[in-house]
Formats: C-alpha cells, structure tokens, sequence
C-alpha cells in the first residue's frame, strides 16, 4: 500500500507557508523533498495556493464590519418580530375557523329547510336509491341555487383569504 | 389615514421592544473579529465555489449565522473553525441549490476573471493554477485551500468538512495528487 503522509510533511510546509522554502531550509531537509513524492507535492501545491490566496486576499472586496454588523441586526430584529406573530397569526386562524363551525352549527339547529333536506338525503342514504335520491338533491339545489353558489363561493374564498393573511405574515 | 391598532401590532411592537438580539459577541468583538478572518473566508468561499459574486453573498450569511449561532468559543482557532464549518454547509448548499443550473466544469471560471497587474508569467500560473482547481470537486478544493493556504490542522479540517481525522489524510493525499498532476509537477511514479 502506497503511503499518504510523510513524517517531515509537517515541518516541510511550515517552511513554504512561513516562505523559508528553499532559501532558508537545512539541506537535509531539501534533499528529502528531492526524493519524496508527497512532499514535492506538499511544495509545489503549497507554492500555488499561496500565490494564489495573496492574490485573491488582495482582490477581495469584503464589505466594511460595521455595515454587517448593522444589516445582521436588521435581520435579526425582523426575525424576531416574524417569530413573534406567528403564534398571533395561528390564534387567530383557528378563532376564525370557530367562528365559521359555531355560525354552521346554529344554521344546521335553526334552518328547517337544511333539515328536512338533511332528513331526506339520510333517508335516501339508508335506502340507497340512487333514483330517489338523485331528483330529491336536484331539487333541492334549484330551489335554493343562490344559496348554494354562496356557500361553495365561500367555501373556496375562505380558505384562499386565510391562506393569503399567512402569506403576507 | 388613522388606522386602528390590531392584536398583531400590539404583538409585533411587543416583539420589536423584545427583540433583544443575542448575538454570540458584541459590537466590538465582532468587528475586530471581522476584520481577521474575512478577507480570508471571502477567498475561501470564492475559492470553493468558484464564483465572486456568490462568496459575497455566502460571506454576509455566513456571518450572519455565526452571531446568531447561541455556540460559546473557547478560543479563537475555535471560533474561526466554527466560523468555516458555517461557510462550507452554505457553500454545500448553495451547489446544491444551483447543480441543475450550472455545470460543474464552469467552477472556478469566474475566478479568473480576478484583475491582476502581475506580468505575463504569474498571470498564466494563476490561470493554471485556476484551471486545475476546477478539476477538483468541492471538498477536495476546500481541503486543499484549509490546509495550504489557511494552514490548518488535519483535526481542523477534518472539523470544519465534517468528515472522520482518520479519513482525512488519504482524501487529502488524493486531493494533492490529483492538483500536483494537474499543475504538470511531480508525474506519478517518478519519485519513491
């Protein structure tokens, strides 16, 4: 098996990150690289990325530490605030469905008209006969054809206006 | 035009007067921290993702995260490392994100276009040097630029890309074999 270290690859690119390669090294140590294939490498990789990180340190338009700091405390202020309504935004959304579900319940309890119709698709129901049921909710749907168009309007808009009030939280 | 205030302003005046922002350091750590590590982090990150435009926007995130991390630093080699295990998962994700939109090979093409005023020659061996670090994939660049160019321990390495120390050093043997073939120095097989 090939060997992926060598014992001087430490002490080889301290010499050529501190640039004391190859001035200001021992000749032992030269002479190891000559005959070392990881640290020749270690050299010749450490030589280009240093060029390398020079140039691009230089090059580097980092934006100034005040105006970070400045636009993470923006942020952070405007996450919290986020945070904060969420629980908001949630109690509110279950206070309105409530409201809908009581409003429903009182209308099924009060309407004569729901429940007889109720009465009438139970039965058809338990009786399975397709051929009553199907002119008693035709039936019912023309009479009362306004109504229905209100509430499958509602039923869509509803859940589309609790929707977007999250959105714009 | 007046507007009545509404439980969700109530909630969200409470929220700003609340937001006591707790940062991991103050104003005046941080800038001289920040004065420190980000030149380097922004060659880093552009050096990993091969785009500028994208470290620059990877650099401000990656800060942002590191003050709101709620993670204590018993030293400063700690904090940095911290700081670059940050900036390698933004990073990661950012090549996730943009895998389908750009091929691999352009990595590392908009390094190139650094304005240099050097002569001809340290010119072509940037360009050279760009060139075969496209070759490299993601972690072998980081790999390399954290050891050669930032100086970091194996276990710091190791650390910062979240792999084993035990793994480290061949990954980081293949990795500099693989760039020293690249950059033309030192063919396989001609040294013991």
């Amino acid at each position: 098996m090939k060997p992926v270290e060598c014992e001087f690859e430490a002490e080889v690119l301290a010499a050529a990150l501190q640039s004391r390669w190859p001035g200001r090294v021992d000749d032992e140590l030269r002479a190891h690289v000559a005959g070392c294939a990881i640290c020749s490498d270690v050299i010749a990789i450490a030589r280009a990325v240093d060029d390398a990180r020079e140039e691009m340190r230089a090059s580097a338009s980092v934006p100034d530490s005040s105006r970070v700091w400045w636009l993470a405390q923006l942020r952070a202020r405007r996450e919290a605030v986020k945070a904060a309504g969420r629980p908001i935004t949630a109690a509110q959304v279950i206070a309105f469905a409530c409201a809908v579900g009581l409003l429903g319940a009182c209308f099924g309890a009060t309407s004569t008209w729901f429940q007889s119709a109720l009465g009438r698709i139970t039965s058809s129901v338990v009786r399975f006969e397709i051929n009553a049921f199907l002119p008693s909710a035709t039936a019912l749907l023309a009479e009362h054809s306004a109504l229905v168009i209100a509430m499958t309007a509602l039923l869509f808009l509803v859940p589309a206006a609790v929707y977007l009030a999250i959105l714009k939280d | 035009m007046s507007r009545d205030t509404t439980f969700n302003d109530i909630g969200r005046a409470q929220a700003l007067d609340d937001a006591g922002v707790e940062f991991v350091m103050d104003e005046d750590a941080f800038r001289a921290f920040y004065e420190r590590t980000a030149r380097g982090l922004w060659a880093y990150l552009a050096r990993v993702t091969g785009d500028r435009q994208l470290a620059d926007d990877l650099l401000q995130e990656t800060f942002y995260r590191f003050l709101r991390a709620a993670a204590t630093h018993e030293s400063e080699t700690h904090r940095r490392n911290s700081l670059y295990r940050i900036a390698t998962n933004l990073a990661r994700d950012a090549r996730r994100r943009s895998l389908t939109r750009i091929p691999s090979s352009s990595a590392g093409d908009d390094i190139e276009r650094v304005p240099s005023g050097d002569h001809a020659g340290a010119a072509e061996r940037k360009a050279d040097f760009t060139r075969a670090m496209s070759h490299l994939n993601p972690r072998e660049r980081a790999m390399l630029w954290l050891a050669y160019a930032e100086g970091a321990s194996h276990r710091e390495i190791a650390d910062v890309l979240g792999l084993r120390p035990a793994s480290l050093k061949p990954l980081l043997f293949r990795a500099r074999r693989k760039l020293a073939e690249l950059l033309g120095r030192a063919p396989e097989g001609s040294k013991s």
